[in-house]
Parts: C-alpha cells; sequence; structure tokens
C-alpha cells in the first residue's frame, strides 16, 4: 500500500479494473440493504414505543395477517435481490474470463509460498514464510511485477494443499488447488506495492503465505522481462533471465575473485581489479590517456582480449584465456549480468550465493508438521 | 392493504392458579442414576442443557485466545500452530457441540411432548441414547483437542486434513461423525413425535411455530446428517489407510469434498437458526399479546428454508474452482432462499403493530435478535452475489456475517428461549433487573465485536490470521474491546440464573400469562406433564381474545400496571363459543 500504513480509507484502495467493477455493485447492495435494515428498524422502534403496554389497557386486536402485504414482501425484496444476481453475474463473468490476447503468468503455491514463472521463463518468489524456503528462494523474494493498463492472464496451480491468491487491492480471489490449473486475470490501473494474501487455510504458517504485487509502467514491465532492473525487488537478477544465467557463469568463473564490489577507501578490502557495479555505460579512462564508453562490445572485449583496453589505475593481470572457457552464447549471458549490475548488487566473494545451474542444491528443509513462533 | 380487525373482549375466564404439586419432574426421584438414566425428555433436555453450556464456555475461552492474540498484529499471546488450534477448538466445539444440538435437543426435547400434549416423545429409550452417543462424540472431540489439538479449521477441508496436518485429527475427526448420530436421533424423535403424538384436536395449523421449526430443523437432521457422517468417513479412510479420495497425489479430488462437506453443512447452519426463528415467534407474541401475523406464511417459510437450503451449498465455493454455469445457478438459489428469512422478518414486525409490548428479558433478547439477525440476513446478499463474493469470500466479511447469523442470531435465540421458559424448567424466576441488563450488554457488546470485522473483511484481512498487516490493528483492537464486553455479558445469565435456582420467587403455572399447553401445566412440570388429556381448541396465538389452547382465559399478563387499579378489573366473561378462526383474514 505503498508504504502508507496510515488508517484504513473509508473506500478501500482501488488498483484494477475489476476493483472498478467491484465497487458500484458493493455500494448498490450496501444501499439497498442497509435501506432495508433502516427500515426495519424504524419500524421496530416505532412500534416498540408506539405501542408499549399503558396502563390499564392490554386488549389488542386480532390480526391474522395479509396476503396482500406479505405478497408485497415476498416479491419486492426477491425482485431486489435479482437485481444483485444480474450485476454480480456481470461482474463474475469479467472476473474469471480473462482476454484472449493477456500475456500469461503461471503462480504456484505450495506450503507457504508463492512463485512466479514468467513467460520467458523468469522465476521470482513472491512471498512466503522465509523459515521455510531454500537459501536459494530466500534471495529470490520480490515481488510479482505486473504492468500498468494492461491485461496479463495468471494461471494458478498448488503443489500441496489448497491455497488461495487473493488481492484486496484488486478485489479478486481464486482458489489454488493442487493437480488443477485454474486462471484469473488481473489489468492493474494503479502504480505502487498491493498485498498478496493466501485466503484458505493452509497450515501452521498460513498468515505467513503473504507477498506483494508491485505495479510498473509498461516499458518497465517490458524491461523487466529482459532481466533488467531489480522490479521484483530482489537484490539477485531475475532468476531464468540472462543477468540470471550470467551472474551464474559469473561466478562459476570466479570473476568475483578480483573483480569485487566497491570496496570504497578505508576498508581492508584491497582488489586486484576494478567493480563492476554500474560500470555499463560509464566513460572508462584507460592507462595513457583517452576514454571508452563501457557498451556491450567493450564488456566482450575486456573479457575475452583483456589487454585490448587497460583501465587507468589497475595492472593489466587479468587471464587472457577466459574467451576459451566460455561460447559466445554463454558470453552474451555474462555482459547482460554485467549490464544489470548496479551499485551494491553484487555480492562479496565469500557470501552466500546462488549455487550455478547443475551444481547439487541445498536440499529443503523437511516440512515442519508443529509451527513455532517464526 | 386491508388488514382486517377485530377488537374482540376477553371471552373466558382464567384457571384458577394449579396447586404447585408436591411431586414434579425434578424431584419424583433423586440420586446420580436416576438422571443418567432417566427417559424422561425433560431430564434429557436439561442433561443436554448442562452439557452444552460446559462446551459454549469451553468455545468461549477458545475464542477469548483467539481475539486476544489478535490484538497485535504479529500475535500477542500465542504462536501460529497454538492459534490455528485454538480457532478450530472455537469453531469445532461453538458448532458441533454447542449451535447444532442447543435448540433442537435442550428445547426441542424439552418443549415438543408438551407443547403437542404428549407424555414424552415418541422414543424415550433413543432419546437417552443420543445424549450418551452425544457425549461419546464429545469425549472423541475432547480428546482430540487435548492430545496436540486440531489445526484444520472447523470446515476440515483436504488434503491438508487428510494428509498434510499433523494435528490430531483423527479422533476429532471421529468425534464429529459420532455427535452426528446424535443430531440424527433427536430429529428421528422429533420428527416422529410431532406426527403421531399430537393431543386431540391439536391440528397441524394449530401448532406452535416453534413446532414447525422443530419439525424443520429434524427434517435437515435427518436427510442432511448422513452424507456428512459418510464424508467424514471418507476423509478419515483416506487419512488413516491413504485411499485416495480427497487429494489428487493419490487420485483423489479437493473439491469433491467440499461439495460433499457443504451439502451438509449449509444447511446445518439451517439447523442452527431456524429452531431460533421458532423461539423467536413464541416470544413476540406473547410479549406483544398479538396473534403472529400470517400464521401460514411464518411456518411454511421454515419449511421452504428446509427445502431450498439444501440447494445452495455450492455458494461456498464460487472461488474454488466451479464450473462457471453451476456458479450461475447456485448464486439464483442462494437468493431464493433468502426470501424465506426476510418474510420472516418483516411477519414479525407486523406482529407488533398494535400490539401491548412489554419488555421482560426474553422480549429483550427477541428484539435483539431481530435487528442482529437482519444485519446477518442481508450481509449475506453480498456473499451470495457473486461478483462481491469473489473479493469478500474467506475475509473476516464472511467471519462476521456468520457470527452475525450465528451468534446474534441463534444464540441470542437461544438466550431468549432459556429467559422465557426458565420459570417452566425449573420453577423459579430470576431477576428482572439483571436479565434485561445482560441483554443490553450482550447486545452492545456484540456490535462492537463484529461490525469492525466488516470494515476489515471489506479492506481484505483474511480470516484464520494471527499475523496481519498493521493498517488493521485499529479495527481488530475494537473488536477485542467488544469481545470482553460481549464476555461480561454472557458471565451475567450464568450469575443470576444459577442464583435464581436457589433464590429465586417460586415461579407460577403461566408467569408470561402465554397460551401454549406447555404453560397449562404446572411449573415444573410433573414427571407425565399432563394430569388429564388436553383437548385443543384453537391455535398458538389468541392473545387478543385471551384465551390459551385449551381454551381457557389467561391470567393478567406480567408488566401491566399492577398499581392502577383499573388493570385490576378481571376480564368480562362472554358466553359462547370461540369465534371461528377464519374470522379475521387480510
Amino acid at each position: 500500500m505503498n508504504g502508507d500504513r496510515g488508517p484504513l480509507p473509508a473506500i478501500a484502495e482501488r488498483a484494477s479494473v475489476m476493483a472498478d467493477a467491484f465497487e458500484p455493485l458493493f455500494w448498490y447492495i450496501t444501499f439497498w440493504t442497509a435501506a432495508g435494515f433502516l427500515l426495519v428498524c424504524a419500524l421496530l422502534a416505532w412500534c416498540c414505543v408506539a405501542y408499549r403496554r399503558k396502563p390499564g389497557q392490554i386488549s389488542t386486536p386480532r390480526i391474522l395477517g395479509s396476503h396482500r402485504l406479505e405478497l408485497f414482501w415476498t416479491v419486492t425484496p426477491l425482485l431486489i435481490f435479482l437485481t444483485f444476481y444480474v450485476w454480480g453475474v456481470y461482474v463474475y463473468d469479467k472476473a474469471v474470463h480473462p482476454p484472449a490476447d493477456a500475456p500469461e503468468v503461471f503462480v504456484i503455491g505450495k506450503q507457504w509460498m508463492w512463485k512466479a514463472q514468467y513467460p520467458n521463463g523468469q522465476r521470482v518468489i513472491i512471498g512466503g514464510n522465509p523459515k521455510n524456503m531454500t537459501e536459494e528462494d530466500r534471495q529470490n523474494i520480490g515481488a510479482l511485477v505486473l504492468p500498468l493498463n494492461r491485461p496479463v492472464k495468471v494461471t494458478f496451480i498448488s503443489e500441496d494443499v489448497i491455497h488461495d491468491f487473493g488481492v484486496p487491492a484488486f478485489r479478486q480471489k481464486i482458489d489454488v488447488i493442487p493437480g488443477r490449473y485454474v486462471s484469473t486475470w488481473y489489468q492493474p490501473t494503479k502504480l505502487g506495492e498491493f498485498h498478496v494474501f493466501c485466503d484458505q487455510y493452509c497450515g501452521a504458517w498460513h498468515s505467513l503465505m503473504v507477498g506483494k504485487i508491485t505495479v510498473v509502467p509498461a516499458d518497465e514491465f517490458d524491461k523487466f522481462l529482459e532481466g533488467k532492473g531489480g522490479l521484483q525487488g530482489s537484490p539477485n537478477p531475475v532468476d531464468g533471465s540472462l543477468a540470471h544465467r550470467g551472474w551464474q557463469h559469473f561466478q562459476r568463473l570466479q570473476c568475483q575473485s578480483c573483480h569485487m564490489p566497491n570496496a570504497g577507501a578505508g576498508t581492508k578490502v584491497h582488489p586486484r581489479a576494478p567493480s563492476l557495479e554500474g560500470v555499463f555505460g560509464r566513460q572508462v579512462p584507460l592507462r595513457g590517456g583517452g576514454t571508452v564508453t563501457a557498451d556491450e562490445q567493450y564488456i566482450r572485449d575486456s573479457i575475452v582480449n583483456p589487454r585490448k583496453h587497460v583501465v587507468e589505475g589497475w595492472e593489466p593481470i587479468m587471464p587472457g584465456n577466459y574467451g576459451s572457457q566460455v561460447t559466445e552464447d554463454e558470453l552474451a549471458e555474462v555482459v547482460a549480468y554485467i549490464k544489470w549490475l548496479r551499485p551494491g548488487t553484487q555480492l562479496a566473494p565469500n557470501d552466500r550465493a546462488v549455487p550455478p545451474d547443475g551444481a547439487p542444491r541445498v536440499t529443503p528443509p523437511p516440512p515442519v508438521s508443529t509451527g513455532g513462533k517464526q | 392493504m386491508s388488514i382486517v380487525v377485530a377488537d374482540t373482549p376477553r371471552t373466558a375466564p382464567p384457571p384458577p392458579e394449579p396447586v404447585a404439586p408436591a411431586r414434579n419432574y425434578l424431584n419424583e426421584t433423586s440420586g446420580f442414576w436416576s438422571w443418567l438414566l432417566t427417559v424422561d425428555h425433560k431430564r434429557i433436555g436439561i442433561l443436554y442443557l448442562v452439557s452444552i453450556t460446559l462446551f459454549f464456555v469451553v468455545g468461549g475461552i477458545a475464542a477469548g485466545l483467539v481475539r486476544t492474540n489478535l490484538l497485535t498484529p504479529n500475535g500477542a499471546i500465542l504462536t501460529e500452530d497454538q492459534y490455528n488450534k485454538a480457532f478450530t477448538a472455537h469453531g469445532v466445539v461453538m458448532l458441533f457441540l454447542f449451535l447444532i444440538p442447543s435448540i433442537p435437543a435442550v428445547f426441542g426435547n424439552f418443549l415438543v411432548p408438551i407443547m403437542i400434549g404428549a407424555k414424552d416423545l415418541a422414543f424415550p429409550k433413543l432419546n437417552l441414547a443420543s445424549w450418551y452417543v452425544f457425549m461419546i462424540g464429545a469425549a472423541f472431540m475432547v480428546w482430540g483437542l487435548l492430545s496436540g489439538g486440531i489445526d484444520t479449521g472447523w470446515t476440515l477441508y483436504p488434503p491438508y486434513s487428510s494428509r498434510y496436518s499433523h494435528a490430531s485429527v483423527t479422533p476429532g475427526v471421529f468425534g464429529v461423525f459420532i455427535t452426528g448420530f446424535s443430531s440424527i436421533m433427536t430429529g428421528l424423535n422429533i420428527m416422529v413425535t410431532v406426527h403421531k403424538m399430537r393431543a386431540p384436536g391439536m391440528t397441524w395449523g394449530r401448532l406452535p411455530l416453534f413446532i414447525w421449526a422443530m419439525y424443520a430443523t429434524s427434517f435437515i437432521q435427518l436427510l442432511g446428517t448422513p452424507v456428512v457422517a459418510i464424508t467424514l468417513v471418507l476423509l478419515m479412510v483416506e487419512r488413516v489407510a491413504g485411499v485416495g479420495i480427497f487429494d489428487p497425489a493419490i487420485g483423489g479430488d479437493p473439491v469433491l469434498y467440499q461439495h460433499l462437506f457443504w451439502f451438509y453443512s449449509h444447511p446445518a447452519v439451517y439447523i442452527m437458526i431456524v429452531p431460533g426463528m421458532g423461539v423467536v415467534s413464541e416470544v413476540l407474541t406473547c410479549f406483544s399479546r398479538k396473534n403472529i401475523f400470517g400464521y401460514k406464511a411464518v411456518a411454511w417459510s421454515s419449511v421452504g428454508i428446509a427445502v431450498v437450503g439444501f440447494l445452495v451449498w455450492a455458494h461456498h465455493m464460487f472461488v474454488a474452482g466451479i464450473s462457471y454455469y453451476s456458479a450461475l445457478l447456485f448464486s439464483f438459489l442462494t437468493m431464493l432462499v433468502a426470501v424465506p428469512s426476510a418474510i420472516k422478518v418483516f411477519n414479525w414486525v407486523a406482529t407488533l403493530y398494535r400490539g401491548s409490548i412489554t419488555f421482560q428479558a426474553p422480549m429483550m433478547y427477541t428484539l435483539a435478535f431481530l435487528v442482529l439477525f437482519t444485519v446477518g440476513g442481508v450481509t449475506g446478499l453480498f456473499l451470495a452475489t457473486m461478483g462481491t463474493d469473489i473479493h469478500l469470500h474467506d475475509t473476516y466479511f464472511v467471519v462476521a456475517h456468520f457470527h452475525f447469523v450465528m451468534v446474534g442470531g441463534m444464540v441470542l435465540a437461544y438466550l431468549a428461549g432459556i429467559h422465557f421458559w426458565w420459570p417452566k424448567m425449573t420453577g423459579r424466576m430470576y431477576s428482572d433487573f439483571w436479565s434485561r441488563t445482560s441483554a443490553t450488554v450482550i447486545f452492545v457488546g456484540f456490535f462492537l465485536t463484529f461490525v469492525p470485522q466488516f470494515i476489515l473483511g471489506y479492506h481484505g484481512m483474511p480470516r484464520r490470521y494471527p499475523n496481519y498487516p498493521e493498517e488493521f490493528q485499529v479495527y481488530n483492537v475494537l473488536s477485542t474491546a467488544g469481545a470482553s464486553i460481549l464476555g461480561v455479558g454472557y458471565l451475567m445469565p450464568a450469575v443470576y440464573l444459577t442464583l435464581s435456582l436457589f433464590f429465586g420467587p417460586k415461579a407460577q403455572a403461566n408467569p408470561w400469562s402465554a397460551t401454549g399447553l406447555e404453560w397449562q401445566v404446572p411449573s415444573p412440570p410433573t414427571v407425565f406433564n399432563f394430569e388429564y388429556l388436553p383437548v385443543t381448541v384453537c391455535g398458538p396465538y389468541e392473545y387478543a381474545i385471551g384465551v390459551d389452547q385449551l381454551g381457557r382465559g389467561l391470567p393478567e399478563p406480567p408488566g401491566s400496571g399492577d398499581d392502577n387499579p383499573a388493570a385490576k378489573v378481571g376480564p368480562t366473561l362472554l358466553p359462547g363459543p370461540l369465534p371461528k378462526e377464519t374470522e379475521v383474514v387480510g
């Protein structure tokens, strides 16, 4: 809710076309039901005051009923209820039928986390209880990123028990069932961060199976799909993106043992090579004068032929054989990672990091049967 | 809109106050076994009353834990696991051990035979067996709750409950299964009794509306409970034997469980509320000195709810993966089932019209019922409408709606019934002041507890969440404050009703000047209820004429201005037959 933790507004935050469809119906029903309730209360109060027992007088008329009146208050509520029904069907119909051309995102629920997969293979943990996650998942906790004013179809499935993916700001909710795909769609109308709740009780940490949706402008969403930017909220490149694969090569080749994160003056860390954070697009001063713009070509050249451009202030000690250790495909991925690296996003050499593809994974902790304080 | 009105003077003298017999059902025999082996429907009603009061306290303590824990966004006193067990204990105990047996087993047992002029229920020993079966089932449930607790929620959705939960689900489910048979036995007994044992003249059209409500309830108990029983058996088969029924990982279908479960559990909420509606019809007419407005409409709406109530179960599943077209159908049918409740409310209000209303405790509770049940009913429409349910489903909006109907409706109707029939059951009167005060306190506390939950639900706070975002805290604190007031309100009847057993003034046979047959026998009744064969001569609510169902006059009602000499003028005796019931119609 945009970090705003103030009192709840009278009308809950609306952030999707479904929320805009929900609100008029909700207040329409509220109007009629409040009117009916106040009518009953007023009649009760009037009867209780006007016909309270007066001293010495307890004779009452023998009224057995009135078919006409009864018919009136049978048919009138029924007609009003049917307007709720028809309007409700209209809104529901809209909610359960995604537009045909909407791109599709998969969301997988499990005890107790939500995982999202984008069309080009990117993978993000939307949220959950960090205590139940592997180290890898913990580092990928982010948000479900959705584009502003563009429909996205979301297909859900559960790995274990029944969950429910509820987004109050979108006024939508869908049970996430094991063994069955169910779909809904969202078209956000407001930028910002919104709550995701698991609404179907799913065990010990049901209440921690919460996450975030981040709505961004459509062009930023497109960039996000390309793996640029940290929109998903975690400090790592988006799992499954080019940059993410490049990151794994970066670690496999031990690049970070020389290209450390920005150490800064006064620390005891003495890197042997310049930091690569934020290098893309900068003017790099070269030994012997002159500068070069750090574009894709510059980065590729510096990997396969380190002596081509030697940065001012550094010794040319980088081995020249990296070009033979990576294929051209992999090189493109490393370049994508270095493009992605922003100041403060590179892990220190001995930080726990994501193991590269194919490496033995950390086995997830066994499901915990009896909960405790998280 | 013509309402034909007849200002009819009283026609018959009140019967003399019967001399309280030395021996009644309470002191006829004494000792431990005289209670545990009794086949007297009244004593069995009392056994149920004591048992379910105990379970109400247990469920209430669990509710207190839940509300206290929700004071802070990350849980004030409990771990997540303890919280899950607390709300499950609250739900399971309150629903299966309090609400379902409350009015059918206590007042149904105690009153149905007397109200229709019978000596006992049709099957007295089956009746006693039902209590034992209930207690055995309750023992299993308590075992489940004490041996590790149940953490599934009262709805027990698989595959969580069948394959994932490590808590004591099996004994708990087995307990629910067993108590179901107790419910079936009570329903069968009441249904047969109403069919076969009515006193001469007690035609279907002269049955008190409480009997109609109990009859409709029995219908649901008989047809619905076997379905939940077999569902729970299937659940246990999957949990214990690993046979794939509901878990898709071993070939089952989790949505099938929801269909089966709600096929019983939606009608089950009508098992809970319809008897309450019966109580309300009795109390409202008595304290407004009026005939019920539209006897047939009120009676048949109970039956209508019982029948249509079986056809709406999937409205719990609009977002649970059912097909689009079945959702359309079930939403429509749900709109239909809302209509009988609306009819009842309007008929009750119309009953008060031109009445002579007094506000003793049963009436106070009933008026509170009318207000709270109306809120509960209309908020159900938000959930029956598919477009709004898609957001409000599984939020606190549902919790608040459900509690408005079940607590604001059913528990208040139950308390109204307790206060109405307490003199008949115990032979004692309770404090007028304190009983009215408690009704007021409960009403205020209830509103404060559950109105904030509607707001929370509208903003999307999910149910069963011990951890919640900070912006929801204010309303949770308000709700807990209301629950504290509500708790005090519940304690008050416990105290003054208990005190009345020892210090309360002796009750007359007909302290409220009511018309039903149960008021024409001494308080407390003798073992076989009637010393003579009661011959019913008229309908149940002839307050305007001032005759009971035996055609005798009514004593002076309480609160009619005893200090006013004019009120002491006795009723006028008019010779001749009673006016025909069809004389005055709308």
